[in-house]
């Protein structure tokens, strides 16, 4: 018979004690499991930064996004920072599913002075639908100084650019008129904003 | 002709090193992160196998460095010279490069002729890298 | 996902420009992995044009907008439906049915003794087509069928889709893929243009009601030696894809298979799986390491 049934305590505090258990497959069903705990957001979070398991973090990471609020953004950003790319990159994801609550920071992101988290919150604004975005977007377009962050930006217009973002293009391109990606990327979005 | 896999998960860029290498006289595909990267590496026929790989670092789903990683394991057919390109100008990171098992490493943004030298050189084109250098593909 | 309703005469939706194709088929491959060139524009124009339609969308562009920020997936999920081909029938992507009996099943069985059990999970069941169809081509094309104590399993959200597939009766286009042979041996005609599948194949299939997003009842699926779920991920949005994914790799035996529909692709939902590619199909394998 396929079907089993499978005994083990799946109150909260049982959950939590499993994410430490030896067996990388205990702590994933403890981990999908905790995505309906609410009050396990702060563990889930704590968890990834001492998991080794790549099975284990993609779901930590998954049920990080099912439960949202303050305390996974929080968490996530500072992950951004990490000098591991799969904790930032799942970082991001989780970010990128969450785009009402990542809002309030994305003012103070846009302004660190670390250029790949400047970089990583441009990416983010793709998916955030906020009155803000294009007014963000060109702002960096016309003052970061740093090319990566304004080609991220770029990247983002092509999909998303109206006509309001067209002089902030222009200026892009005018600052970085040496830089072949730059006035390859800038014309692509002015292209593509096209006639309304 | 040579061919080579662009990974990255910025279409613009994907779209502007295609049109860089493709100007240079080589076939070109594409995937967005690693896991579509190492699919497009099996669905390749033995004889039609990728001569070299262009790899972003920051990708979702499968970064770089993991994705170069499971290439290096993958069957001989598969193999071939590994360009890194990254926003990343942390020495870390490149060294985090060489030992995933790439072959080189660029930071982006990458000049067009600096992208196409880096690529002549390691498919062992040497009419591509003379032009490159010469600055015709600049 | 309605955008805006226009009294009277809706004005015909201006032709869809080139630039709102490529934005369009960028973020459609970004989703889904499916990529449109410009040979398709003829088959997505439409479609598209259609989707502007019916949502009442003044053009392209309020349209995309309203697409890109949903919360729901719903358009998306619309939008997928029309540019995918949904029906189902037996032998449909018979090439991993092909890759089952050919490699699969051997690489499975490696790791086991002769009389232990294969289990194999097909979800979504839909109306039975797949299941059954799993079962003639291990009956009539896998040389060890007797050896191996063979469980075909097949689950499906949607009741009134499982008690079809258990009543069995199929439409002349549903078996239109069917070797003849094969049609007159398992299927006995019923009524004027319809075919009723021989009650020895429903008893051999185990059918069940699973919803892929519920955890319970993931949880009590295990040891599966082979999945195929095809065509029903590519409907759900990101997250619920990821979870899926993610839960049905628990439901892998170490070593297990897992396929996913012909323009399907775990780089848009996990890298939990590697990839295996054989003669006849690509297909995902959970790693054979322990703790893996």
């Amino acid at each position: 018979m396929a079907l089993k049934k499978v005994e083990y305590p799946r109150d909260l505090p049982g959950l939590l004690a499993q994410l430490a258990d030896a067996d990388a497959g205990v702590r994933r069903w403890a981990a999908r499991d905790l995505a309906q705990h609410p009050k396990a957001a702060t563990a889930l979070c704590a968890r990834l930064g001492v998991e080794s398991d790549a099975s284990v973090r993609a779901v930590l990471f998954s049920s990080a996004t099912q439960l949202g609020g303050a305390s996974v953004v929080n968490a996530m950003v500072q992950l951004l920072r990490s000098e591991d790319p799969g904790l930032r990159n799942g970082a991001i994801e989780v970010l990128a599913g969450l785009p009402d609550a990542v809002a309030p920071h994305i003012e103070r992101l846009l302004h660190d002075a670390d250029s790949d988290v400047r970089i990583f919150t441009v990416n983010l604004l793709g998916d955030l639908q906020h009155p803000n975005v294009p007014r963000w977007l060109a702002h960096v377009l016309m003052h970061d100084p740093v090319v990566n962050v304004v080609g991220a930006a770029l990247e983002v217009l092509a999909e998303v650019g109206v006509a309001e973002s067209l002089p902030a293009l222009h200026a892009a391109k005018a600052r970085f008129a040496d830089d072949g990606y730059i006035g390859f990327s800038a014309d692509l979005a002015i292209a593509r904003i096209g006639s309304p | 002709m040579k061919k080579i896999l662009v990974v990255d998960d910025a279409a613009t860029v994907r779209m502007y090193h295609r049109k860089i290498l493709g100007d240079a006289g080589w076939h070109t595909d594409e995937a967005l992160n690693g896991v579509e990267a190492l699919e497009r590496v099996h669905a390749q026929e033995a004889d039609t196998a990728f001569d070299l790989y262009v790899v972003d670092i920051n990708m979702p789903r499968m970064d770089g460095y993991s994705f170069v990683r499971e290439l290096r394991r993958l069957h001989a057919r598969h193999q071939a010279p590994v360009v890194m390109v990254s926003t990343e100008a942390r020495s870390q990171d490149a060294s985090g490069a060489f030992d995933a098992g790439a072959n080189c490493y660029l930071v982006k943004p990458a000049r067009a002729r600096e992208l196409v030298l880096t690529a002549a050189l390691l498919l062992g084109d040497r009419d591509a890298a003379l032009k490159a250098a010469a600055g015709v593909n600049a | 996902m309605t955008v805006g309703t226009k009294p009277g005469i809706q004005a015909a939706v201006p032709p869809i420009s080139d630039a709102d194709f490529q934005k369009f088929a960028e973020f459609f491959y970004r989703k889904t992995g499916i990529h449109f060139d410009d040979g398709k524009r003829y088959f997505v124009d439409k479609r598209l044009v259609e989707r502007i339609q019916a949502t009442g969308a003044e053009n392209f562009r309020a349209w995309f907008v309203a697409l890109r920020f949903e919360t729901d997936g719903a358009e998306l999920q619309h939008l997928v439906n029309v540019m995918t081909v949904n029906e189902t029938y037996f032998f449909r992507e018979a090439y991993q049915f092909d890759c089952m009996v050919n490699n699969l099943l051997a690489e499975v069985v490696a790791r086991k003794q002769p009389g232990s059990r294969v289990r194999i999970w097909s979800i979504p069941s839909s109306t039975g087509e797949e299941p059954y169809s799993i079962a003639i081509y291990l009956l009539e094309r896998w040389p060890d069928i007797d050896r191996y104590d063979v469980e075909i399993l097949s689950s499906d959200i949607d009741t009134a889709v499982l008690q079809s597939a258990q009543r069995g009766i199929y439409s002349k286009r549903s078996v239109a893929q069917l070797p003849h042979a094969y049609l007159k041996k398992y299927f006995t005609p019923h009524g004027a243009d319809e075919f009723r599948i021989s009650r020895d194949l429903v008893s051999a299939v185990e059918f069940s009601r699973v919803n892929l997003s519920d955890p319970a009842d993931m949880r009590r699926f295990r040891d599966v030696d082979i999945i195929f779920c095809r065509n029903l991920l590519i409907y759900f949005d990101d997250l619920s894809r990821r979870v899926a994914a993610e839960a049905m790799y628990d439901t892998l035996a170490p070593g297990g298979f897992i396929c996913l529909g012909h323009s399907e692709s775990m780089s848009r939902m996990s890298s939990l799986y590697t990839v295996r590619r054989f003669p006849d199909a690509m297909v995902y394998q959970r790693p054979l390491e322990a703790g893996a």
